[in-house]
């Protein structure tokens, strides 16, 4: 095992086996981007012709897509503002503060993630169902917020707790307010964790299914669930095309997280580099 | 900074001498309270949220899964829930779970085994290919394996090409389907979860086994696996609960006798318009997985005390 020299035919099983199950991961991924190119409409992989026109039939005249498209788009983007705004007043509250019952906050703000999707969708079904707002993003959008806020609230509750709290009791220490410390120090470090949030918060709400399949009506229809009808009942090869879209968005997403969050490991850096230029003992409060 | 000498400032300066703890008690508690009502506030917007539009729809179908068409109490939906064909679908339910949450052990156990013995930037490289499918969508994820596992799809040409016994095979709309494209969907969570307790194991330990003459077998089964047996514990325990309520792979590569209850429970809403029989399905599925989550507590408060033993 670890620590032991391994014997040649162990090392050749483990990386064989350990590559089969890469290759199990991304295999699904790589045939619908390959095959949406293809010309034959379903199925047969490698494809025999090679074509754009799925993705032209996206745009085409009659064309379901474009509308679950602007809807998803309306919906994930009502999501981020919410689920932003509630992450970072809680993840405020959970770092920056002495919370009491802060274990209770946090089991009621993991719940959402853990409790089977299908009981949230129900639930909040059968509490819009009265109000007559099956069909409304907004509806939609409050429920994807049920999901979306609580992986913002993980986000930034790292974020803040990867903040040099010294940083912000230095500036108050000079007199800076508590609004001035979070708009000068606390928010510009912290603003690489908010665009994580924001960008997962979207991802969350753009790609959720059965919330948005509970609360859709006939005339409203998301994306993901445009995509499920699409496998299960209609045929329509653009399927595949939509899907190549939406695994290029995911990609384009990560990577912009990956490079915000590059961006900002810098910052927090130049500023402890001007503590330290000042003579002050890095450490000097209790850690 | 702007605005330094607008107020005077606090005892805290740069250059002078440390002081010595004596105001911090009684500052430290004034301050704690004025912070204790600043995070109540902060923390009110996200609880009264969650309280409204989570636990207060769960609680109403909770009393909706109790109550007859005329508004009496009644246990009847659950008896329902609980007989006949509805009950084996809880059982395919709890069936599957539990193969897919085997399977992605064993294969994330292996995965995670490999990589938790790279050097940690090539771990961190190889990590991608097992977090960004994560957030694909699940949806696009589950087409794919239709493509990969169909009648003539990849999966059997190769099998056909190499010539094993029996292929090709029936993969899709069928439990093999099913399970295939479930455990490929929990199979980050186990990943992750696993490299990051290997990752903890002390290899002087193993070492020091081996310097002692113990085989190789030995090693793995007296040492290793004790190490990580509560990290295998809480995978396989996450991977169930969250395959418990899962929904699109089934619907989607399953057949008939793949039904899941969030399938059934889906199909009493919009079809039926049967929603106590619902919300009774789901109160159940709400009721096992709160019984894994006590089981995954266990799990780690165990592992927790395991570790502090193999450390001293």
């Amino acid at each position: 095992m670890i620590g032991l020299r391994g014997t040649w035919t162990g090392r050749i099983a483990l990386t064989t086996a350990a590559t089969l199950t890469l290759l199990f991961l991304a295999l699904p991924i790589i045939v619908i981007v390959v095959t949406s190119f293809g010309g034959d409409a379903f199925g047969s992989f490698p494809p025999s012709t090679w074509t754009l026109g799925w993705y032209r039939a996206l745009f085409a005249d009659g064309s379901k897509w474009p509308a679950a498209l602007s809807l998803s788009v309306l919906v994930a983007s009502i999501t981020t503002v919410f689920s932003v705004v509630l992450g970072i007043t809680a993840a405020t509250a959970l770092t920056r503060s002495e919370l009491p019952l802060r274990s209770a906050v946090y089991a009621l703000v993991l719940g959402p993630l853990l409790i089977p999707q299908v009981v949230t969708a129900l639930g909040l079904f059968l509490l819009f169902e009265p109000a007559s707002m099956l069909g409304s993003p907004l509806a939609i959008a409050l429920g994807h917020t049920v999901l979306a806020s609580p992986i913002a609230v993980m986000i930034l509750v790292a974020t803040l707790r990867g903040i040099d709290e010294r940083l912000e009791d230095a500036a108050a220490s000079m007199g800076a307010g508590r609004l001035t410390v979070a708009r000068r120090i606390t928010f510009p470090l912290a603003a690489p964790g908010i665009v994580a949030a924001a960008i997962f918060s979207f991802i969350t709400s753009f790609d959720e299914f059965f919330i948005s399949q509970f609360l859709s009506s006939a005339t409203t229809v998301t994306l993901p669930v445009q995509v499920f009808n699409a496998l299960s009942y209609d045929v329509d090869p653009s399927v595949t095309a939509v899907s190549a879209v939406l695994i290029a968005f995911a990609v384009l997403a990560l990577v912009l997280v990956g490079l915000v969050r590059w961006i900002g490991t810098g910052r927090q850096h130049s500023l402890l580099s001007v503590e330290n230029t000042a003579g002050l003992a890095p450490g000097g409060d209790a850690v | 900074m702007a605005g330094s000498l607008v107020r005077p400032a606090t005892p805290v300066r740069p250059h002078s001498a440390p002081e010595p703890s004596r105001p911090r008690g009684l500052r430290h508690r004034l301050v704690g309270t004025r912070r204790a009502r600043i995070g109540l506030l902060n923390v009110s917007p996200i609880v009264l949220y969650l309280l409204v539009l989570f636990v207060f729809p769960i609680v109403g179908t909770l009393l909706l899964s109790l109550k007859n068409a005329d508004g009496s109490l009644t246990l009847h939906w659950y008896a329902e829930a609980l007989s006949g064909a509805n009950l084996s679908v809880l059982f395919t339910t709890l069936r599957i779970s539990a193969e897919t949450s085997l399977l992605s052990l064993a294969v994330g156990f292996v995965l995670a085994n490999a990589l938790s013995r790279l050097r940690p930037i090539w771990a961190g490289l190889v990590m991608l290919i097992v977090v960004v499918p994560h957030f694909i969508s699940a949806l696009v994820r589950t087409y794919g394996w239709i493509i990969l596992l169909g009648d003539h799809g990849l999966a059997n040409q190769t099998l056909t090409g190499l010539k094993i016994p029996g292929a090709p095979f029936r993969m899709l709309y069928n439990e093999t389907g099913v399970v295939i494209g479930t455990t490929a969907v929990m199979l980050p969570y186990t990943v992750l979860l696993l490299y990051g307790v290997m990752r903890g194991v002390d290899r002087r330990l193993l070492a020091a086994a081996a310097s002692m003459g113990a085989g190789r077998v030995r090693i793995f089964v007296r040492i290793y696996l004790p190490l990580v047996a509560s990290g295998l514990a809480s995978a396989g325990l996450l991977s169930f609960i969250l395959c418990l309520g899962y929904y699109i792979t089934p619907a989607l590569m399953g057949g008939t006798k793949q039904t899941m209850v969030a399938s059934l429970i889906n199909d009493q809403v919009m079809k039926q318009d049967q929603w106590n029989g619902a919300a009774a399905q789901g109160v159940v599925l709400l009721l096992i997985t709160f019984a894994g989550l006590l089981l995954l507590k266990a799990a780690r408060s165990i592992g927790a005390g395991a570790r502090k033993r193999s450390a001293s």
